[in-house]
């Protein structure tokens, strides 16, 4: 062995040793995190907001703004670690500085054409004509936008877009914005509850009572009291486990519980697939790839988009280019067998300074997953789950209230209903900062005005029994494994509701689903510690994922139609006549029922979408 | 391969290692092997993670004594950067830890408010209106907005582990100099008045932030620039600044470094006083001589060319 001593070893050493005891950083958790007060339930809160993404944070700043409110967001995770994070593209808004020709109408144009006209048009009116606004807002609150040279952000061309409207930072938009949200709500001394996962949302003879959570640092079920919600939980793509970009936390939690207290589910069947996702892992290549200039190609080297969307080529909508990659890969022009097919995208034309410049985490990503220089070789990509469109109905865009006084949703969890069957690239940035918002400024006015009418005995009783359903739980010693449930459950929503969808599957889907829910009952979750139990936390979040699966079942089998995300091979053609509707599912107990609800149409006739 | 992850363990008070073994696959890295090892091997396996992607932060960790973003790295490269297969994993340093992988952040979100961490945007800027800036000016700090909090810096950082409570993290000092570095930002003084007390001159210069950061935005880097910029906004008066000057006079005049003046020159008189039953134990052994004539190095033109050179590229 070498004897000889490194400048990290010697300075390492010096510092350990002036540390006499260096491993003080363990010690025994007392869960003084979560102050006592609010632990045991005696705060009671104007505006609880779930979820630390953008929707929530803007939505936190916006309450705090009226400083007699008491206003909190819980988290499961810690800020900044949410899925607006992972946005990419940027955000979309109308302010001329990069297009002077652009306009709010073309925005909303391009939104509800892209949604395959199942958007609400009033709601599209009103977050094009506000979007801009937020745009100039977040320069104003830090956002380090890309410049141009008069000193403007600069804002660029994304796909089924028809102008340059997108303000970014580099490849990272989200991340930039979440971190200047969080820099605002540091310095505005926002109250976060971190790493509490909601449990349950309870309300008793028509009143608001609170949520139970489970603080995962200390293991303590804690009961708050509040006034008013507003769920900001993020989207539920991880229904398709493996096959999805989302984040291991996008698993519906709000949107399952939303259902229980009676808010139906809105167009759960519209998910969105990213066209391209690395072939290996589900991973996201930026839809920026294919506004820089990045071909699609088969097997051969052609640009197949030529046969899919003449004229708009690699920046078609994500649908119409997720669709095509899936029929080229089926007719047997990609690479690969299998779960491993794929097609290429090609960035070899594209200077290298600019691909490091503008795509760097691109390059990144697919070095490190696929073992691919993209200046040198073009990458293998296929469809991963991206996005989801559906939600938790919002009764009133202008609020984001639902159907349940006190309750709002924003971000994607809720469903607006601006992205209709399919979202455009960089709208979803644009919704969380516009809708949050709203949210924020709602919730606060209501808690306002209203007296707290819960009733703390039940909200007690509650945890109570959330505490007793733990032990139960985690004391098994037998029973399905909580991930084999997730990982059957993803493979019967990829396989049989994914990107194409016929009846004959989602009756089997539907089937197996049922079946996964029994297991459920009685599954296996392996661990019995109250401390930051992660074992529970996946059972809850499995749970809420397979009635969120049952739900995008449901719909998609009850749409006989093809529309945006949604693609019926027995269907394969719009039906305006019967479906310019929206899916609500509804929960009750444990039954589940359809309606439908008719689309806002304003300006804009349903028209064949063509790019 | 066959790999054997030793991962510290800690729940409710036990601490322990233990082995897991895994066999490395294409694209197989620290965090899928730890989801792979939590669904196949054992469910009690606690660690944090979200967006698999490197950029939310969520899953840093140590492995063999370096801090890595577990979804970042491949196992593969470890083993063979380590010329091993046995690997151990365990939390962040300089942070509590809570279990097994898992730390506390909390702490560290207190610390973050004492730079004022948002931007304090000029007074010709609105909300309605946003603000301006160029190209070059943007080109200044944007790396620094790269951050993604994950703590791979503070867990390897030398200063923050002999003490912590008179020190900020090496990424709040990348936060506070976006701020400082940002046109858009009216309160340079203000961020900066904020870092010197929280500790800016205390860094030991020993570049781990710099080496573990997995997005290269150089927190060690971040600090010299935070200390350049008390010197430009002459804001510079504290001990640490004040050796800084005393070592740069020094070699300015003479072009040699003398350490008998330092302390008097950093400190000023009467803190120095505090070392003079150094400086006679220093005398005594004959390594001090208070009446030898500071030499001149005969180099000395060459020097001071170097440093104006030096000082012309700055501005």
């Amino acid at each position: 062995m070498s004897t000889e001593i490194s400048r990290r070893t010697f300075i390492k050493g010096g510092a350990a040793a002036g540390v006499a005891i260096a491993a003080g950083t363990y010690f025994k958790w007392e869960g003084n995190n979560i102050p006592k007060n609010v632990r045991d339930g005696n705060v009671t809160y104007d505006v609880l907001i779930i979820g630390s993404g953008g929707a929530g944070m803007k939505a936190a700043l916006e309450a705090a703004k009226n400083d007699k409110l008491k206003v909190a967001v819980m988290t499961k995770m810690i800020p900044t670690r949410s899925a607006s994070t992972m946005a990419q593209g940027g955000m979309n808004g109308v302010t001329g500085v990069t297009d002077p020709d652009d306009t709010t109408e073309s925005h909303a144009f391009d939104t509800v054409k892209g949604g395959d006209y199942l958007c609400d048009q009033d709601a599209v009116e009103y977050f094009t004509e506000t979007a801009g606004k937020i745009i100039y807002e977040m320069d104003y609150m830090g956002y380090p936008y890309n410049r141009q040279k008069d000193g403007s952000f600069h804002q660029r061309k994304m796909g089924g877009s028809s102008h340059a409207r997108a303000a970014y930072y580099e490849d990272r938009s989200g991340h930039a914005m979440v971190h200047a949200l969080f820099e605002q709500c540091l310095a505005k001394n926002v109250e976060f509850i971190s790493e509490c996962q909601m449990l349950e949302i309870i309300r008793k003879d028509e009143k608001l009572s609170g949520v139970v959570a489970v603080d995962m640092r200390s293991g303590n079920f804690i009961s708050i009291p509040t006034k008013s919600i507003i769920i900001a939980t993020g989207g539920y793509g991880r229904a398709y486990w493996i096959r999805t970009t989302n984040p291991y936390s996008s698993t519906g939690d709000g949107i399952a519980m939303g259902m229980q207290l009676g808010i139906p589910f809105k167009d759960p069947e519209m998910v969105q697939f990213h066209p391209t996702g690395l072939a290996s892992n589900g991973v996201l290549l930026s839809e920026s790839s294919r506004s820089e200039g990045a071909y699609l190609l088969d097997k051969d080297g052609n640009r197949f988009m030529a046969r899919y969307a003449p004229k708009a080529m690699e920046l078609a909508t994500r649908d119409i280019v997720a669709r095509s990659i899936e029929t080229e890969i089926n007719e047997g022009r990609g690479i690969g067998e299998g779960l491993h097919a794929a097609v290429y995208m090609d960035f070899r034309h594209i200077p290298k300074e600019r691909i490091m410049e503008r795509l760097g985490q691109v390059y990144d990503l697919s070095l490190r997953f696929e073992g691919v220089d993209i200046s040198k070789q073009p990458v293998p990509i296929r469809c991963s789950c991206h996005y989801s469109m559906g939600g938790l109905e919002v009764d009133d865009y202008k609020t984001t209230a639902t159907r349940v006084p006190g309750v709002y949703a924003a971000g994607e969890c809720s469903c607006v209903s601006i992205h209709g069957a399919n979202r455009l690239g960089a709208n979803s940035l644009s919704e969380v900062l516009v809708f949050g918002t709203v949210a924020g400024k709602s919730a606060a006015e209501y808690a306002a005005k209203v007296k707290y009418e819960g009733n703390l005995e039940v909200l007690k009783a509650a945890r109570d029994q959330w505490l007793a359903k733990f032990d139960e739980v985690t004391a098994r010693t037998a029973g399905t494994p909580v991930v084999e449930i997730r990982d059957k459950m993803a493979e019967t929503m990829w396989y049989k509701a994914g990107v194409y969808r016929d009846e004959q599957h989602l009756n089997e889907a539907s089937k197996e689903i049922d079946a996964l829910m029994e297991l459920y009952k009685n599954c296996y979750v392996g661990d019995a510690s109250h401390t930051y139990n992660t074992a529970f936390m996946n059972y809850i979040e499995i749970g809420n994922l397979l009635q969120i699966s049952k739900a995008i079942v449901l719909g998609a089998t009850a749409r006989k139609e093809s529309r945006g995300g949604h693609s019926r091979k027995d269907f394969p053609l719009r039906d305006d006549k019967n479906f310019m509707k929206h899916t609500l599912v509804f929960k009750e107990g444990n039954t589940y029922k359809t309606e439908y609800k008719d689309v806002v149409v304003t300006k804009y006739q349903p028209k064949e979408r063509k790019y | 391969m066959i790999v054997t992850l030793q991962i510290h363990r800690y729940v409710d008070e036990k601490k322990w290692i233990q082995e897991y073994k895994i066999e490395i696959t294409k694209g197989l890295t620290i965090l899928s092997a730890l989801h792979e090892i939590k669904a196949k091997q054992d469910p009690s396996l606690s660690f944090t993670s979200s967006c698999r992607s490197s950029i939310c932060g969520a899953c840093a960790v140590r492995v063999n004594d370096h801090s890595e973003l577990a979804c970042e790295v491949l196992l593969d490269t470890l083993v063979k950067r380590y010329k091993t297969d046995v690997l151990v994993v365990e939390p962040l340093g300089n942070f509590r830890v809570i279990r097994d992988l898992i730390v506390d952040w909390d702490p560290k979100y207190e610390k973050m408010k004492k730079i004022e961490p948002s931007l304090h945007p000029k007074a010709e800027f609105t909300v309605q209106t946003g603000c301006k800036q160029s190209i070059e000016d943007f080109d200044k700090y944007k790396k620094y907005a790269g951050c993604i909090l994950c703590g791979s810096c503070v867990s390897e950082c030398n200063k923050s582990a002999l003490n912590e409570k008179d020190f900020l993290d090496p990424f709040i000092f990348v936060k506070a100099a976006k701020l400082v570095e940002d046109s858009r930002d009216k309160d340079h003084k203000q961020h900066l008045k904020d870092v010197i007390e929280a500790g800016l001159w205390k860094c030991f210069n020993c570049q781990e932030c710099t080496a573990s950061c997995p997005k290269d935005l150089d927190p060690a880097g971040a600090i010299e620039k935070l200390k350049e910029a008390t010197f430009k906004l002459e804001m510079a008066s504290s001990v640490g600044s004040n050796h800084a000057k005393a070592i740069y006079d020094d070699i300015y005049n003479t072009g040699l470094l003398d350490e008998s003046k330092l302390s008097v020159q950093s400190e000023g008189f009467i803190s120095a006083a505090f070392r003079v039953p150094i400086a006679y134990r220093l005398m005594k052994t004959g390594k001090l001589d208070l009446f030898e004539k500071a030499p001149v190095n005969k180099d000395i033109s060459k020097i001071r060319s170097i440093i104006d050179i030096a000082a012309k590229e700055d501005k």
